[in-house]
C-alpha cells in the first residue's frame, strides 16, 4: 500500500476500508455510505478505481493499493491535487479523495478523455458541493 | 477589481490543501485515546405506545460499555423553537427513526450487534402521516397537544378580493414540493469527549456552534458552560446540521461511561433521522393587469413538520411571505399552516420554504406571461423591486440587481432567440428569486457578528469567528477580509476553527448569513487590530497614528512612501514592550435589522438583499418522458465577490441541487417508512446529470456587506425547480406542478394535452 509493505492479520469479514482507515490509521480514504453507492471511499486496487467498503481486505493480499495518502511525495502534491486546489474543485472535501483518484485511474488509461468520457468515468463518485464542472475542468487542463 | 488586493480575486480555499491530501481531519475521522463507539436503537414504528424496555441482555453483551434509555437523561423537553423533543423516546415513539435507546461499546460491530439484544415492547398507535388530514379533528395526536398544529400564519394586506376583480388575469394553481434530502456525503456525526467536572466537549458537524449549546444545555441538565462546542473539518450540510438527537445521545453515553463516545449516523438512518426539506402544498393565485403589472396574490401554504416543529414553522412562514419582497404585488391574503406528522421532523434545505415558494410563484408568472402575450424576462423585470425601494413588508432593498440579472441572463442564455425560434422538444425557461443575508427572525435573541484577530510575534494573524465552514468557502472569504482590512497578504492569516471556549458567540450559518455577519463581525476586529498595530507603529516611525495606511505587509506614513516600516516588526515589537501580550483585535457588527411585528409583519429582516436569475435549456424526450437539462445560466446579485472562485462554485453547486430535486430527486415514504434511504434508491445527481452552468456575477456594491458583499448560499438554488419546471413547458406545453418532475409525469401530461387537442377538434 502506498509503496509500502504491510503484514497484517484481520478477521475475514472486514473491509479494505476499515482497514485502510482504522488498522493502518490512514483517514484520508472516506466512508459516505459504506454500501458502494457514493466513491467516497475510492481507492486504487492494482491501478483500478474500486469501493475500499465492497472489498474484503483478504482481496487486496498481495495487490498494489493507493490511496490519498499515497499520491502526494511528503509536502509535495500530485499535479492532479493541485490542479483540484487551482480550480477551485475542493469545496467540503469529503469526495475529493476518492474523486481524485478516479481522475488518476481515468488519466492513467486515458491521457486525453473528452469531457463526456470524463462524466463517465466521474459517475461513481458523488460530489453535492460543486455540481462536478469544476473537477471536469481540472480534468479538462491535465490532459496530455 | 479596482482598488483591493485581496478582496474581489479568485483564491482557493486556504484549506484547499489539507481537503486535497487527506490531511483534513473530517468529524468521522477523529479517534481519541479510550473513545467508543456508539449507536442508537431506533423505533420500527411510525407512532407506538412504548410499554418496556429490557436492556439487560445488551448490557452484559462483551465489549458492551454502556446502554441509555430515557430513564438515564433529565427527561426535560428541549427544542431549538418548541420544546417537543426528548433525548430519547419517553412514552411513545413519533416516527420510523426516533430515538428509544443508545449503546456505547468498544467498537462498531458490537454496538450494532448489541442493539438487537434490546428488547422493546410497543403497541402500535395509529399514525397519521398527510398534514392535511393531521389537521382535521379527530386526527390521531402526535403530541401533548389538542391539535396537530404546529403553528399557523396569517396576513392580510390591501384588499386581494377587490384586486382580483380589476385584474385581466387571474391565475390559480395548486403546487407540490415534495419531501428531499440534503446528501451531504458526510452523515451526521460527533464525538463528544467528558471531563472530571462534568464538562461535555462536543466535536461535532454543526452550522450553529454556539446555539445549539443552549437547547443541548437545557436537554443534560447543565450550565450552558459545561457544553463546549469545537467545530472540525466536516463534509457539507446544507441546512441539515444543526440540532440533532445523535449528538445528545452520545453525550448521555459519554457521561455514563466517562468515555470519549463516536457517533456517526450510518447512512440509511441519516435518511431516516436525519433532517429533510419540509414538504408543502401551495394553492397560488396572482392577478395582473394587461400591461403585465401585478395586482395581489393570494396563497396558501400547509408544510409537514414530522414529528418535531424544529425549525418548520419559522420555514412556512418563509415561503409566506419572502418573495412578497421580490415583486409589487400591492394586495396579499396570505395562510399558512404547519401541522405534525407521523413522519421523520423536517426542516432546513437550503432555500428555507423560499425555494418551494420560488416554484409556485415562477411557475404562474409564466403562465401569466404566456396569457398577456408578455416576455417572461420582461414580466419580471417589470414587476421586480428595485434599489432603495421599501418592500409591503418593511424590508429596506439597499440594492437590487435583480434586473441586471435577467437582463445579462437572458443575454448570456440567447434567450430572445430560442424563445422565437423554438426546436421540437426543446425549451428554455426562466426564474427569479430573492433571499436574504441573515434573517432577523430566525434567531430572535439578537442579531450581529463578531470577530477576534489575533496577532502574534512572527506577525501571523490568527483570526477567530464563530460561524461555520462546511466547505462553502467562508475560511477564505474571512481571511481575504482581514487581509485587505490590514494590508497583509493571504498567507499571513490563519483562521482558528470554531471552539465555544475561544470564538465568539456566532450565530452561525444559515440564511444565508456568514459572509456578510461573519465577514463584518471578523472585519471589525480586523480594524480594531489596525488601531493597535498604527498606535505602536505611529510610535516607532514618530508619525502621528491617523496618518498612516497598511499595504502589502508594511505600514506607510501617507504621502511618504519611503517612511514604512514592516507589520511583522510593529508585531514583534509590540510583544516585546508589553510582557508577550499578543495584540488582540475585536470588533463586532449589529445591523439596524427590525424583528418583524408578530401580527403585519413589518419589519426588516435582513442587512443586504441577494437576488437572482436562472435560465435552463432542456430537451425532452416525447417517448419516454425523460427531461435532460442541456444548458445552464445562472445570474446571481452577490453585492460583491469577495471571492469569485468560491462564489462561482456556490452558484454550480446550488444550481446542481436544485436540478436534482427538480428532476431526480424524492424521500418515497410508505406509512412513515422511507423505501428508499440509500444512494442507489435515492439518487442524486451525477456528473452525466448535469449541464455546464455559466454563472454570471452582478456586482452592484451593497451598502451594508463587507466591502458591499451579500451572502450567495441558498439563491444559488431557489430559482431552479422552476426554470427547468418552465423549459420544459416551454419545451412541450405541458405545466408540471408537482416535484419531482419525473417522467411518467411527463408522459401522463402530455397523453392528456394530446387527448384535449382532439377533444377540443370534435
Amino acid at each position: 500500500m502506498n509503496d509500502e509493505v504491510y503484514e497484517l492479520e484481520t478477521p475475514a469479514n472486514r473491509t479494505l476500508l476499515d482497514v485502510i482507515r482504522d488498522d493502518l490509521g490512514m483517514p484520508g480514504t472516506k466512508q459516505g455510505c459504506g454500501n458502494g453507492e457514493c466513491g467516497a471511499c475510492t481507492v486504487l486496487l492494482d491501478g483500478e478505481p474500486v469501493n475500499a467498503c465492497l472489498v474484503l481486505a483478504l482481496q487486496a493480499n498481495g495487490k498494489r493499493v493507493v490511496t490519498v495518502e499515497g499520491l502526494s511525495e511528503g509536502k509535495k502534491l500530485h499535479p492532479i491535487q493541485e490542479a483540484f486546489i487551482a480550480h477551485g474543485a475542493v469545496q467540503c472535501g469529503f469526495c475529493t479523495p476518492g474523486m481524485v483518484l478516479s481522475v488518476k485511474a481515468l488519466l492513467d488509461k486515458n491521457p486525453t478523455p473528452q469531457e463526456v468520457e470524463i462524466r463517465e468515468a466521474l459517475t461513481g463518485n458523488f460530489c453535492r458541493c460543486t455540481g462536478y464542472q469544476k473537477i471536469v475542468e481540472v480534468v479538462l487542463s491535465l490532459r496530455a | 477589481m479596482d482598488k483591493y488586493l485581496v478582496v474581489g480575486h479568485p483564491v482557493p480555499q486556504v484549506d484547499a490543501r489539507e481537503r486535497v491530501s487527506g490531511a483534513a481531519e473530517f468529524v468521522s475521522d477523529i479517534r481519541l485515546p479510550g473513545m467508543l463507539h456508539g449507536r442508537i436503537l431506533r423505533s420500527p414504528h411510525p407512532h407506538a405506545r412504548l410499554l418496556r424496555i429490557d436492556t439487560s441482555r445488551a448490557r452484559r453483551f462483551p465489549g458492551v460499555k454502556a446502554v441509555v434509555t430515557a430513564e438515564d437523561t433529565p427527561k426535560i423537553p428541549f427544542g431549538p423553537r418548541t420544546d417537543d423533543w426528548m433525548i430519547m423516546a419517553v412514552d411513545k415513539v413519533r416516527f420510523v427513526g426516533d430515538e428509544v435507546a443508545g449503546v456505547a461499546a468498544v467498537d462498531e460491530d458490537t454496538a450494532e450487534e448489541a442493539l438487537s439484544l434490546i428488547e422493546v415492547e410497543y403497541e402500535p398507535l395509529l399514525a397519521v402521516f398527510d398534514p392535511l388530514e393531521a389537521m382535521q379533528p379527530g386526527a390521531p395526536l402526535i403530541h401533548n397537544k389538542e391539535k396537530n398544529i404546529v403553528s399557523e400564519f396569517d396576513l392580510v394586506k390591501g384588499d386581494v378580493d377587490q384586486a382580483f376583480k380589476e385584474s385581466d388575469v387571474v391565475y390559480t394553481n395548486r403546487y407540490y414540493t415534495n419531501q428531499v434530502y440534503q446528501a451531504y456525503l458526510e452523515p451526521m456525526a460527533c464525538v463528544v469527549q467528558p471531563d472530571l467536572s462534568g464538562k461535555l466537549t462536543f466535536y461535532m458537524a454543526t452550522q450553529i456552534p454556539s446555539m445549539t449549546r443552549i437547547p443541548y444545555a437545557k436537554a443534560l441538565g447543565l450550565p450552558l458552560e459545561k457544553v463546549r462546542v469545537v467545530v472540525p473539518y466536516y463534509g457539507g450540510a446544507f441546512g441539515a446540521k444543526m440540532e440533532t438527537n445523535l449528538h445528545l445521545v452520545a453525550a448521555v453515553l459519554a457521561q455514563k461511561t466517562g468515555k470519549p463516545v463516536r457517533m456517526v449516523n450510518p447512512r440509511e438512518e441519516d435518511f431516516m433521522a436525519g433532517n429533510p426539506r419540509v414538504p408543502m402544498a401551495i394553492n397560488l393565485t396572482i392577478g395582473a393587469k394587461k400591461d403585465g403589472t401585478l395586482t395581489g396574490k393570494e396563497v396558501k401554504v400547509v408544510g409537514a413538520a414530522g414529528a418535531r416543529a424544529v425549525y418548520s414553522m419559522v420555514i412556512v412562514a418563509t415561503a409566506c411571505y419572502r418573495i412578497d419582497s421580490l415583486y409589487h404585488f400591492k394586495n396579499l391574503r396570505t395562510k399558512g399552516v404547519t401541522a405534525y406528522t407521523n413522519t421523520v421532523p423536517t426542516s432546513a434545505y437550503r432555500g428555507f420554504g423560499n425555494a418551494q415558494m420560488a416554484f409556485a410563484v415562477e411557475s404562474s408568472l409564466d403562465m401569466i406571461a404566456e396569457t398577456l402575450s408578455i416576455d417572461p424576462a420582461e414580466l419580471r423585470i417589470k414587476n421586480g423591486i428595485q434599489t432603495g425601494e421599501t418592500s409591503i413588508h418593511g424590508w429596506k432593498i439597499g440594492s437590487s440587481g435583480l434586473s441586471e440579472c435577467v437582463r445579462r441572463a437572458t443575454e448570456a442564455s440567447g434567450w430572445k432567440e430560442k424563445r422565437r425560434q423554438k426546436q421540437f422538444a426543446r425549451g428554455i425557461g426562466l426564474a427569479c428569486c430573492n433571499h436574504v443575508s441573515g434573517n432577523r427572525a430566525f434567531a430572535r435573541e439578537f442579531d450581529g457578528g463578531a470577530g477576534i484577530v489575533r496577532i502574534g510575534r512572527e506577525g501571523k494573524v490568527l483570526v477567530y469567528h464563530g460561524e461555520s465552514d462546511m466547505g462553502q468557502g467562508q475560511n477564505t472569504v474571512f481571511a481575504q477580509i482581514v487581509a485587505e482590512e490590514l494590508g497583509v497578504s493571504l498567507e499571513q492569516i490563519e483562521v482558528a476553527r470554531v471552539d465555544t471556549d475561544v470564538s465568539p458567540f456566532g450565530l452561525g450559518s444559515f440564511a444565508t448569513r456568514g459572509t456578510v455577519f461573519g465577514g463584518n463581525g471578523v472585519k471589525a476586529a480586523a480594524a480594531d487590530a489596525k488601531r493597535q498595530v498604527f498606535e505602536l507603529a505611529a510610535e516607532m516611525l514618530e508619525a502621528n497614528p491617523a496618518d498612516l495606511e497598511a499595504r502589502e505587509g508594511k505600514i506607510y506614513v501617507s504621502g511618504s512612501p519611503d517612511k514604512n516600516i514592516p507589520f511583522l516588526k510593529v508585531a514583534e515589537n509590540s510583544l516585546y514592550k508589553r510582557g508577550g501580550a499578543p495584540i488582540i483585535g475585536t470588533g463586532f457588527w449589529v445591523p439596524d435589522t427590525v424583528l418583524p411585528d408578530p401580527v403585519t409583519k413589518y419589519g426588516n429582516i435582513s442587512p443586504a438583499y441577494p437576488f437572482a436569475c436562472q435560465i435552463a435549456e432542456v430537451e425532452v424526450d416525447t417517448e419516454t418522458g425523460q427531461v435532460r437539462v442541456i444548458n445552464y445560466t445562472a445570474a446571481h446579485d452577490v453585492g460583491r465577490a469577495i471571492n469569485p472562485q468560491t462564489t462561482e462554485g456556490q452558484i454550480q453547486g446550488g444550481v446542481a441541487q436544485g436540478v436534482g430535486w427538480t428532476l431526480m430527486e424524492n424521500m418515497v415514504i410508505e406509512q412513515g417508512r422511507i423505501l428508499n434511504p440509500n444512494f442507489r434508491d435515492y439518487v442524486i445527481p451525477g456528473p452525466l446529470d448535469l449541464p455546464p452552468i455559466k454563472s454570471i456575477l452582478v456586482e452592484p456594491v451593497d451598502p451594508k456587506g463587507p466591502f458591499g458583499a451579500k451572502g450567495i448560499g441558498e439563491p444559488a438554488l431557489n430559482p431552479a425547480p422552476a426554470a427547468v419546471a418552465n423549459a420544459i413547458y416551454n419545451a412541450i406545453g405541458v405545466r408540471i406542478t408537482e416535484l419531482p418532475i419525473t417522467p411518467e409525469k411527463v408522459l401522463q401530461a402530455l397523453r392528456r394535452k394530446n387527448e384535449d387537442e382532439k377533444i377540443l377538434l370534435l
